[in-house]
């Protein structure tokens, strides 16, 4: 009896103990995104690079990451959108496509939701604290590769409420330097370190509807013709991207950047992102709204009402567009949010039905999610349309067109369902 | 001896006969370029398609290729940039980065000098007569080497060509433009009439203004809605391709309109300085020519530099100034490069300046440079691509890219076209 009490005890320490350590890994174990739930902002990892590489149809590329060390020796990293991931340029809705390479981009990520099928390598999760030597410092490869939130820099000051504060220029032959310091938009403390970043004969300033050059605001004394001139604190919106510096090499700055573009005020910055956020309406209306199934109700002879939610950071004009008791087509789509079926237009082979309801989320609205819920009902449930799974779906009111040949899936090759990361070089 | 004799005859007439067969051969032989020669603009193939994929780091990508068929249809088609190969942007020297995907762009291509290396897939030379189902014919060209690749403006401003705006149609700041490409000498091309999309993203450029559909409305020169006979105004375009409802084959979208010279020449001027900039920090490519050795690896070499590049950069090579000169592969990646590409790079002296006479091939700058150094490598053979810095150009460091390395890596050196999806 003892001996049993003994094995009782024993067993019951052991189980305790498993408890105990799986708790305890589940407390270890790294965040990684779910299916099914927007994860939340503060989670992820923040970062900021310069866009080397597009595979658009994809939506994925390759950034090279700022870290601690010498900024050109860094290999451009791989990156993957997430299906809901956000991307903004000019401070407006935009794909991959619309940016420019070269672009500095601020970025908030996440560990890959699902290693095995990621279109990117998976890295070992605290790669981000790893030194990788050769100068590059730490942070220049984070795990942290599928992405959430991808923002040019007038996008993020946008976003943050900040601006650049031009405090000084300097100059000889339309090329030069400003340190500036970005800074809250409605004054208070600036929290961020001052930079120094080049400018040069092709750097592009808006003013109103105007597009100027550097000659344009010397020739108007705004700027001397060389030499320092005090800015006092101007406020602007800057474009940043990154060129190869003099002095940027071992003896030299670690990183510098470079402004590609200067909006004196707000009606300059306002038309830029009037100019994208039209690009991308017409882009989501021919691609149809990105949404995922939140729950399907199965009827009989293959009928069902689909919940879906609609993924966020589109103009409001398009959201506005679902109405409760009109016409609707929802089509499967992948992560990489390509239609499952094309070849005549992602509308020959969508599930045509009709939109029962439209509900908006009261409160706090996570970052990927527009807040915006639909009731869709269909006589055509498939395979693609299962909770969990992502979908684009067309109110009437949008035109039914062809997309091009990259940009849906044909004859179900696995490869185009989930691309490899074999594409990307090793360095 | 009669054997003999009919021996030599058979023998005689089988080489008579293979000499025949030897020309007729090489008339039948394609075109390729050949390493050392800028080849001919009249043997490349023409055509136009939309950018949509870019890899610049090593001078390729994909285009959607402009056939008689259902253009959506049309899979991406990898092509690489010959050495020499030229890029024009906004009437201005260009690299691949600077172009926006879904850019139409013109195109002069070749079949791939050697096929053996080629970065992009190799198909058979007579792929572009052949018929891909409802995309229908020219889709696909083996001639996917390109000696030049501009976009619109670039290609009217060399073919001394405008666009004239004939009629607008017009509703919620969107519409059509029927318009052609029509020489600026007068004679009419009526081939070159389009119908092409606009929209509230459209561009228009005004001097030094940037304008929207929106404002043309709200200045009274375009309708709110409606039709409008636009008289022939002459105008260049950006174009590219977005897709189109009511199962149209072909039909572009006008991305930019630029209105006047001043316009034109500011877009231009922007595209020029970007491109200098990034010149003087890759250096200026240029082939080998010749190379007369020297004693204990001196050298001196004579290169031609590459065209299409902004003057005043060629103006930087002056007789007796110092530079440097780096091995660099057709996708004009440099050799070296970790302390950046001066590091390894061979020094020397510009010891002559030569302006070549007479026409100027495509992919040539015309001028010709003797380099003594007193580190001839193993890079810089005749007929090898270089790159090359005068002094007064800066020394900066690469991003990593844009170099090889430490060699060991030969897909860095020949990168294989197995990055391309196959459709």
């Amino acid at each position: 009896m003892t001996y049993l009490k003994s094995g009782c005890w024993f067993t019951a320490s052991w189980i305790g103990l498993l408890l105990l350590a799986s708790h305890a890994s589940a407390d270890d174990e790294p965040f990684r995104p779910e299916v099914g739930k927007f994860p939340p902002l503060k989670n992820a990892h923040a970062y900021r690079g310069e866009l080397i590489f597009v595979d658009h149809a994809n939506r994925r590329g390759s950034i090279r990451v700022a870290g601690t060390g010498k900024f050109y020796r860094n290999d451009p990293q791989p990156f993957a959108m997430l299906p809901y991931g956000v991307i903004r340029y000019h401070g407006a809705p935009a794909e991959l496509r619309d940016i420019p390479l070269g672009t500095v981009m601020h970025v908030r990520a996440f560990l890959p939701p699902d290693p095995k099928l990621s279109t990117v390598p998976v890295l070992p999760v605290d790669n981000k604290d790893k030194d990788v030597g050769h100068y590059r410092g730490t942070g220049t490869a984070p795990a942290e590769n599928h992405v959430l939130l991808f923002e040019d820099e007038p996008s993020h000051c946008l976003r943050e409420r900040k601006v650049w504060k031009l405090q000084q220029v300097e100059i000889e032959g339309n090329v030069g330097k400003i340190i500036a310091r970005r800074e809250p938009r409605d004054g208070g403390e600036a929290e961020e370190p001052t930079e120094e970043l080049t400018f040069d004969a092709a750097t592009r300033i808006w003013r109103g509807r105007e597009r100027i050059h550097v000659a344009d605001l010397i020739s108007e004394e705004a700027w001397p013709e060389a030499g320092k001139k005090q800015l006092e604190g101007q406020a602007v919106l800057l474009g940043i991207t990154w060129k190869p510096a003099s002095g940027d090499g071992l003896s030299g700055a670690f990183t510098q950047f470079h402004i590609s573009d200067i909006w004196l005020d707000d009606e300059a910055i306002q038309q830029a992102a009037e100019f994208q956020k039209e690009t991308h309406k017409s882009f989501v209306r021919s691609r149809w709204m990105p949404a995922w199934i939140d729950a399907v109700e199965y009827g009989k002879f293959g009928r069902a009402t689909v919940t879906a939610t609609l993924f966020g950071g589109m103009d409001a004009s398009l959201y506005s567009d679902f109405r409760e008791g009109i016409g609707a087509q929802m089509n499967g789509a992948e992560n990489t949010l390509k239609h499952a079926a094309g070849h005549y237009g992602p509308g020959h082979m969508a599930s045509d039905g009709k939109l029962l309801d439209v509900t908006r989320a009261s409160g706090d609205v996570p970052l990927g999610s527009s807040g915006i819920q639909i009731r869709f009902e269909t006589d055509l449930i498939i395979e693609g349309i299962r909770t969990g799974r992502v979908v684009r779906v067309r109110p009437e009111g949008w035109p039914k067109m062809q997309i091009p040949r990259e940009e849906y899936l044909f004859n179900n090759s696995p490869e185009d369902r989930f691309p490899k990361p074999d594409i990307f070089p090793e360095y | 001896m009669k054997r003999l004799e009919s021996i030599c005859w058979v023998a005689a007439t089988c080489i008579g006969m293979s000499l025949i067969a030897n020309p007729a051969k090489a008339q039948d032989e394609p075109f390729r370029p050949v390493a050392g020669k800028f080849p001919s603009f009249e043997e490349a193939l023409s055509y136009r398609g939309e950018l949509v994929f870019v890899d610049h780091a090593n001078r390729r990508g994909s285009l959607r290729i402009q056939g008689q068929g259902t253009y959506f249809r049309n899979a991406p088609h990898p092509f690489a940039m010959l050495p020499y190969g030229v890029i024009r942007y906004h009437g201005a020297p260009a690299d691949l980065r600077d172009i926006p995907l879904n850019t139409v762009l013109h195109i002069r291509a070749y079949l791939p000098p050697d096929p053996q290396n080629s970065a992009v897939p190799v198909l058979a030379v007579d792929s572009r007569k052949k018929t891909s189902g409802y995309s229908g014919v020219g889709i696909y060209p083996a001639e996917n080497h390109v000696l030049l690749l501009e976009d619109e403006p670039s290609y009217c401003l060399r073919e001394n060509k405008t666009w004239k705006l004939t009629e607008l149609e017009i509703k919620n700041n969107a519409g059509m433009i029927l318009a052609s490409r029509e020489p600026n000498d007068g004679k009419q091309d009526k081939a070159s009439a389009e119908s092409m999309t606009f929209d509230a993203a459209t561009r228009i450029w005004r001097g030094r203004e940037c304008l929207a559909v929106d404002d043309l409305v709200g200045e009274g020169i375009w309708p709110v809605s409606g039709k409008k006979s636009l008289e022939g105004q002459e105008v260049l375009l950006g174009i590219t391709w977005k897709p189109t409802p009511s199962g149209v084959f072909t039909r572009f979208h006008v991305s930019d309109i630029w209105l006047d010279e001043t316009a034109m020449q500011r877009a231009a001027r922007s595209q020029t300085e970007t491109h200098k900039a990034f010149i003087r920090s890759r250096w200026m490519p240029a082939w080998v020519d010749a190379v007369e050795y020297g004693k204990f690896g001196r050298a001196t070499v004579t290169a031609t530099l590459f065209g299409g590049m902004d003057e005043s950069l060629y103006a930087d090579f002056t007789k007796d100034g110092s530079a440097m000169m780096n091995g660099v592969e057709s996708n004009l990646k440099h050799t070296g490069g970790n302390y950046g590409p001066s590091h390894m790079a061979s020094r020397g002296r510009i010891l002559d300046v030569m302006k070549i006479d007479g026409d100027i091939p495509m992919g040539s700058s015309g001028i010709q440079i003797r380099f003594e150094t007193d580190l001839i490598v193993e890079g810089i053979r005749p007929t090898r691509v270089v790159r090359v810095c005068p002094n007064s150009w800066p020394q900066v460091n690469l991003p990593r890219e844009e170099f090889i390395g430490d060699g060991s890596n030969p897909e860095a050196r020949f990168p294989t076209p197995a990055i391309f999806p196959k459709y």
